[in-house]
């Protein structure tokens, strides 16, 4: 039979590939799938993170209580991400702005700049310091399955993980706001010229990608028992990375790449020591970018 | 441009008028000292805390009447940058009144300071800096830290008495992680034991599980770490999810109170040496924790502080032994001298590189304290 070592570190891997999916689904909605170049998402999910700890600080709720509080707090961070750092680069419609690359991608950097302003801060505001948690609220109450061992926290997240990937994927097939974001993401101006309104269409796409970022951060929070003002970054690479070999576009391709990731970095610390282990998302980027330019389950489809 | 320059012409001979000033006021005036440390910036938290800790410690000494003139100590913000730590540790030896400089808080900033420090002859004595490089620079260089050279020894010593005999190691990818490791394997083979796994880790690592797992395929009688507190909840939190129940050493940087507030039921059992625990019942050290906590609404010191408290004190002792001569040579003479010192975290003596000896104590944690052990 297999040996449990090995089916212990699947085990982990799987369920640190659920960790970086959590995080990747919001992310490919907005980026990859509305196509716009966000690069706050990992703020969004912090901010997440701090709103349930400080609810559960406050009054201690119970925990749905504080999965809602936190959905609310993450589309507030989400129109107000939206109206900062993106609404201005849309003020001119002429034929000419809206065709250009140049107003588009100049999102990156002012994402990225509400993301260093966010999370700078947080640190003044809270310390960079892991804040101290109810320890019982923490998801990772130990399940034994045979040889191996889970804990609560990865049923939650990989229940509220196919939960979101469901509901999305039939969001965006079925329903008429699924089709708008499709048709903005396509082509904004010919959306526009059909009558779709393009605003309210991105706005909600925010609202909507932002609450499961904030999702993501509580229960990701909740299950390491880490939150701290620079808790965003290294899953917003992961989620990027897992993206990317997804082919942008896809949801599910952005969840089995997560999980191809998270499986290749734990069983990779068997082989080499765990600090290389974060090398093996970059190295998966790079293999991605120069042999699967269209990610691994991209549709063809001119790309930034 | 006008202005600027009768600014700048008033500023040179507002600095020629300084610089005639201060020789003749040495005779019975205060003695001062340079105390360099991060008082804004990201690891203010620290630099503020040691600032309290030299208050309590110089109102206590200059109340004490141990010596005739009162001492000040004039405190800089170095923001934890070297060069700001190099132009402060400058302005200290320009200083003719100042006759020795405690600080800087982390190695970097110390180190870069202490070439300063070495080449215009003054005595620096530092509370934290723990890089084994530190005190050998020059006969100038002194601290109030044990170092993973003593700890390391200590501790292979400790797990070999409890027949500890195959153990695994994991430490941060840093120069201190590193001489975590090396010092205490030295001791374990010397020791007969064996080091059955060594591997280090990225400061941060959010994920300790498959460490974990390859550690128990290892299957060592106990676990030796080198981290810091939140490192360690993380690590001990996870061997838990893991149901591993593997005795687990660290050395004195896990010992925070936020260690256990962070890992909760997952810290019990964890062992550690402390030089300082703020629950110990010797006179020094209610004194100190009773005026930290008068000072700070209640919240005990950690022991940092308490490190900067003895630092002082220490350097305060050298100036009374050296008054009424107070020359920066005499101070430090006087410090090298230091020999079993009282202090919070233990008695304290220097080695002849500067070098703190003090006596370690071996820890636990029960029921959310860290307690002594016998």
């Amino acid at each position: 039979m297999i040996d449990p070592y090995y089916l212990q570190q699947l085990t982990i891997g799987i369920s640190l590939g659920m960790v970086y999916a959590l995080m990747a689904i919001g992310f490919t909605l907005i980026f990859g799938v509305l196509n716009v170049v966000n690069f706050a998402h990992g703020e969004v999910y912090t901010i997440g993170a701090f709103a349930g700890i400080m609810a559960i600080a406050a009054f201690g709720p119970p925990f749905l209580v504080i999965v809602f509080i936190v959905l609310a707090v993450g589309a507030l961070a989400g129109f107000g991400l939206e109206r900062l750092a993106f609404r201005p680069f849309r003020r001119f419609s002429d034929e000419a702005s809206l065709k250009s690359r140049a107003m588009r991608e100049a999102t990156l950097m002012s994402s990225l700049a509400m993301s260093i302003i966010a999370r700078e801060a947080m640190e003044l505001l809270f310390g960079s310091e892991f804040q101290t948690i109810d320890i019982s609220y923490l998801i990772n109450k130990p399940i034994e399955l045979g040889p191996v061992t889970i804990v609560n926290g990865d049923i939650i997240i990989f229940v509220v993980s196919v939960l979101m990937l469901g509901g999305l994927q039939w969001l965006l097939k079925y329903s008429s706001i699924g089709l708008s974001i499709r048709a903005v993401s396509n082509n904004p101006l010919g959306a526009k010229y059909v009558g779709i309104n393009t605003d309210r269409t991105i706005v909600l796409t925010f609202v909507i990608g932002s609450m499961m970022g904030a999702l993501a951060g509580i229960l990701v929070g909740l299950y390491y028992g880490a939150v701290f003002p620079s808790m965003g970054f290294i899953p917003g690479v992961k989620a990027f990375v897992a993206m990317v070999m997804g082919g942008l576009s896809s949801i599910p391709g952005a969840v089995i790449a997560a999980l191809v990731l998270g499986v290749a970095e734990s069983m990779s610390t068997t082989f080499v020591s765990s600090v290389w282990a974060d090398m093996v998302a970059y190295l998966f980027l790079i293999v991605t970018l120069v042999f699967f330019p269209q990610g691994l389950f991209g549709a063809r489809r001119e790309r930034v | 441009m006008e202005i600027s320059r009768r600014n700048s012409l008033g500023l040179f001979l507002g600095t020629v008028g300084l610089l005639a000033l201060p020789i003749s006021a040495a005779a019975e005036g205060p003695v001062y000292l340079g105390y360099q440390l991060p008082l804004t910036g990201n690891t203010a938290q620290y630099g503020q805390d040691f600032k309290t800790a030299a208050e309590i410690a110089l109102k206590n000494f200059n109340a004490s009447g141990k010596l005739k003139v009162p001492v000040e100590i004039i405190f800089e913000d170095s923001r934890s940058d070297a060069k700001e730590g190099v132009a402060i540790a400058r302005k200290f030896v320009d200083d003719d009144r100042i006759v020795a400089a405690l600080g800087d808080f982390t190695s970097t900033v110390s180190m870069a300071a202490a070439q300063v420090y070495k080449r215009a002859e003054m005595a620096q004595l530092s509370q934290t800096a723990s890089h084994p490089d530190f005190a050998k620079i020059s006969e100038w260089q002194f601290r109030n830290i044990t170092t993973q050279a003593q700890e390391g020894v200590y501790n292979a010593d400790w797990m070999n008495e409890q027949g500890l005999k195959k153990i695994a190691v994991i430490a941060e990818q840093t120069d201190w992680g590193q001489s975590v490791v090396k010092d205490f394997a030295e001791k374990v083979k010397a020791n007969g034991g064996e080091v059955v796994f060594t591997e280090f880790f990225n400061r941060g690592l959010p994920d300790f599980r498959s460490i974990i797992t390859k550690i128990e395929r290892a299957k060592p009688d106990a676990i030796y770490t080198g981290f810091f507190y939140e490192d360690g909840a993380q690590f001990l939190k996870q061997m838990k999810q893991l149901s591993v129940e593997t005795p687990v050493y660290s050395t004195s940087a896990a010992y925070n109170q936020k260690l256990v507030e962070l890992a909760g039921p997952a810290a019990e059992g964890l062992f550690l040496t402390v030089t300082f625990l703020p629950n110990s019942e010797s006179d020094h050290v209610t004194t100190f924790v009773d005026e930290w906590k008068a000072a700070r609404d209640g919240a005990e010191p950690g022991q940092f502080p308490a490190q900067a408290y003895d630092a002082v004190n220490i350097m305060l002792e050298a100036v009374a032994r050296a008054y009424p001569d107070v020359s920066r040579q005499n101070v430090r003479d006087e410090l090298a001298k230091t020999k079993d010192f009282p202090g919070v975290t233990g008695v304290t003596s220097f080695d002849e590189n500067g070098e703190a000896l003090k006596q370690l104590t071996k820890a636990t944690v029960t029921d959310g304290q860290f307690v002594p052990l016998k």
